[in-house]
């Protein structure tokens, strides 16, 4: 066994050294520091003082949390960014990726799969640019046409009615076509064949989508369901922090941002690390619990 | 042998973590070779590069005060620059002197992470005798040992309010005097077309939020119109009436002031949604007629030049705050507008702080408040015949695109108040396009004359819990945008609500802070 591992190793080195670069990266940059996770449970100030020196609180950071006067709102807010961009965003991405498959026409398909993946590298900064042309209440583009019908502008960005639908709409627009990819790659690998003897038979396109193209790609449907389920209390930070302003807080402000004004402005680290230990729970208990049901009702599962 | 390795390999990923989290040691000082100083900034320019590697000061500090300065800009944004602060702070990695705003440092100082500098004062004569009076000493000082320098950065009283004085001459109205008379004139600009371009493409009120320790939500850019109901700035200062404006009664005047203002459509629907440059260009684009500006962001020749090119026949006034019903006018809060220079403790344990007190005051006089604030004479300036220092021609003239580079420490030399500073910045020029005669100077006397109400220490104040601030500031949002009906029932429910999540105890801390340290007029 030994000996085998090791001429493994040697035979298939390259291989080994592609492993072992990401083993490095993810223990370095993620196992070693959850140790640090401990400063959710002391009064942490400074790695000069250590973290082991830090006066140990026990769960007083994580009281402070769950009784902080936004909690519920920001619990409520997080997850219905989350739901709200899974409901969205992966119909969207699937319903894109299958045009995109059945488009017969190859410039046309290159063109729409470059142009909706095209979003993705623009960093939300320059989204806020885009939305802010787009929705302005003064000279945006959609309240200019609303103007022109003689309808009154509305301040989508400020509005705490409209502000949840641009952030899941914008967010969709802008990672479709990423998320896309991995779907396209499961149709690639649908056998041709199924669909000649589907064609032979007389099914119609939406038939043979219904019963070939949706059913081969479920087990990646449900992969992916179930990661995304795993990150459930990440709503998105950068988009969020970008768009939101004290006039849609009560819609707009998720446990990250809350994070980011408690930890980074406030240096209050541990009450910070408390709140992102939370939410690492709360996605692992997620995660194993939807696991266990897609194994049990769709024998499909991550592990 | 492959248990051995996983147990190995645990043990070191253990240990390396074990090692972290017991801190890290003392740095030992040097004894050899030039004193390193890294030092992070505030960048004068930050449209444009920072501090070239070519800078001639890093030479004569390594030469003759045997110095190696490092320098770094840290990001203009308040809030990403407290970030950095902090994040490096909790990393103990904060540099050796840093720029920071008083409640971060105040957190740095009560954490043990700055040095004690009450004994360098006397070290740097000519600076302290220029900048650190007793009011700058207190500001940075914590049960009478001083923890960093109080420096100048802003010139005082240098924002107004203006007005398109070529829109009220268009529509034949005269200069608003009252809150009533700036309502009409507000009104007059949204709905009267007063570019004449025949489109309703106009709005009476420009703004964006900007608030800050003492110009609390909204913030500054609507100083003015809380000046006329006598709330303007976070806190009342007074003697008589001290406490948080918001829980005056005169601040729900205020508030219904400002929702015939956005009911009625006569501020520019942007207002919350733009950052400061979308508000800048908004008005050189003539989307509105009355704001608060600062004189150089209005004035100087750079930033006038868009509107001037836009609008040759365009002409801004400065005009006096309004008189709200009760006689109450004020453009805003003056304050001192410190800002605070640290050295963190682990450089002075490493020897460096006198280094940096040395370094500090060559930047405050003579050849080295000449290189920080202009450059090079010959290269960057020249002086007139009066010895004020005027920009060469072309890029390298420190008020040139490459130039502005060499001059990004200026904020570590400048008093702002000299005359010499301030000729200097703000010549006099003609417009290019409408042949006008400016200088951001005669913008900024003008601002100084009018009425401010001095309101010392209240940029010092305790600030509030972060639940708090979001409490405070999404309250106002709301009744602003509509979604809470502005009521009095409503009204009082909101104080009411806000004083028991903490805005009693936060108004309390500030009794006692303000009367401990005699800021109270």
């Amino acid at each position: 066994m030994k000996r085998s591992l090791i001429n493994d190793i040697k035979r298939q080195k390259y291989i080994y050294l592609m492993i072992f670069i990401p083993l490095v990266f993810y223990t370095v940059f993620k196992y070693i520091p959850l140790w640090n996770a401990q400063i959710a449970f002391r009064n942490f100030k400074s790695v000069r003082y250590g973290i082991l020196n830090s006066p140990f609180v026990g769960l007083d950071n994580f009281k402070e949390f769950v009784t902080s006067y936004y909690f519920w709102n920001l619990i409520r807010n997080t997850l219905m960014y989350s739901f709200g961009k899974l409901l969205v965003s992966l119909p969207a991405a699937i319903i894109l990726a299958l045009a995109i498959y059945e488009c017969r026409r190859s410039v046309l398909r290159k063109l729409v799969q470059t142009l909706a993946y095209l979003p993705h590298f623009l960093s939300w900064v320059i989204m806020y640019g885009i939305l802010l042309s787009l929705f302005a209440p003064g000279d945006g583009i959609i309240n200019d046409l609303l103007k022109s019908l003689g309808k009154k502008p509305i301040d989508f960005l400020t509005n705490s009615t409209t502000f949840p639908w641009l952030v899941i709409f914008s967010d969709a627009w802008k990672e479709m076509g990423w998320s896309a990819i991995i779907f396209i790659a499961a149709l690639m690998g649908i056998d041709v064949a199924l669909f000649e003897a589907a064609m032979v038979e007389g099914a119609s396109s939406w038939q043979r989508v219904r019963y070939i193209t949706l059913p081969a790609i479920r087990p990646v449907v449900v992969i992916v369901l179930l990661l995304k389920i795993g990150t459930i209390m990440d709503a998105g930070f950068n988009q969020i922090f970008m768009l939101y302003s004290p006039a849609v807080y009560n819609v707009a402000d998720i446990i990250d941002t809350w994070v980011y004004r408690q930890g980074l402005l406030d240096g209050r680290f541990g009450l910070a690390t408390a709140a992102g230990l939370f939410k690492g729970v709360i996605g692992m208990i997620l995660i194993f619990t939807s696991n266990f049901l897609s194994k049990k009702y769709t024998d499909n599962s991550l592990f | 042998m492959k248990k051995r390795f996983f147990v190995v390999a645990i043990l070191l990923v253990a240990l390396s973590a074990f090692i972290f989290a017991q801190g890290k040691g003392e740095s030992k000082p040097k004894t050899d070779g030039p004193v390193k100083i890294e030092m992070w900034y505030n960048a004068t320019q930050t449209e444009v590069g920072p501090l070239p590697n070519d800078w001639i000061g890093y030479k004569i500090l390594k030469d003759r005060f045997n110095i190696e300065l490092e320098a770094s800009t840290i990001p203009s944004n308040p809030q990403d620059q407290d970030m950095k602060i902090q994040a490096a702070s909790a990393a103990d990695a904060l540099p050796d002197f840093f720029v920071a705003n008083r409640e971060v440092w105040l957190r740095l100082a009560k954490n043990g992470m700055l040095a004690d500098v009450t004994d360098l004062y006397s070290k740097m004569p000519n600076r302290t005798s220029i900048m650190f009076d007793q009011g700058a000493i207190d500001f940075t000082t914590i049960d009478g040992r001083s923890y960093g320098f109080a420096t100048p950065s802003i010139i005082a009283r240098n924002e107004g309010l203006l007005i398109r004085k070529d829109w009220l001459d268009r529509l034949g109205l005269e200069i608003p005097k009252t809150t009533e008379e700036l309502l009409e004139v507000m009104r007059a600009f949204t709905f009267n077309d007063p570019d004449g371009n025949g489109k309703h493409d106009t709005w009476g009120y420009g703004a964006f939020i900007e608030a800050t320790t003492y110009e609390a939500y909204p913030g500054r850019r609507f100083e003015p119109l809380l000046g006329a109901f006598g709330v303007e700035g976070t806190w009342n200062m007074t003697k008589a009436n001290f406490g948080l404006q918001i829980r005056k009664p005169e601040f729900f005047d205020y508030m219904k002031y400002m929702k015939t203002i956005i009911g009625e459509g006569l501020i520019d629907p942007n207002w919350m949604a733009y950052k400061k440059d979308d508000f800048r260009a908004a008005w050189k684009q003539g989307k509105f007629g009355i704001m608060r500006e600062q004189n150089a962001a209005y004035s100087a020749q750079n930033n006038y030049a868009p509107f001037d090119s836009n609008f040759p026949e365009g002409e801004w006034v400065i005009v006096e705050a309004p008189i709200g019903p009760k006689g109450k006018q004020s453009i805003g809060p003056e304050v001192r507008g410190l800002r605070i220079w640290a050295i963190s403790d682990k450089a002075a344990a490493a020897g460096k702080a006198e280094k940096i007190a040395e370094m500090f005051e060559w930047m405050s006089h003579g050849e080295g408040y000449l290189l920080c604030g202009w450059g090079q004479e010959g290269v960057n300036y020249t002086l007139d015949k009066d010895g004020i220092p005027v920009s060469m021609p072309g890029p390298i003239g420190f008020d040139g695109a490459v130039g502005q580079t060499y001059i990004q420490l200026r904020s570590m030399a400048f008093n702002y108040s000299s005359d010499t500073e301030l000729l200097s910045r703000y010549p006099v020029y003609t417009t290019e396009v409408s042949k006008k005669q400016m200088s951001a100077l005669w913008a900024l006397r003008e601002m100084q004359g009018k009425k401010w109400t001095p309101s010392m220490g209240a940029d010092s104040m305790p600030v509030p819990s972060t639940d708090l601030k979001t409490f405070y500031e999404q309250g106002l949002a709301e009744f602003f945008t509509g979604k809470r009906a502005l009521t009095e029932a409503n009204w009082k429910a909101f104080i009411a609500e806000f004083d028991r999540i903490g805005g009693l105890a936060w108004e309390k801390a500030g009794l006692e802070y303000a009367t401990a340290n005699n800021y109270l007029n």
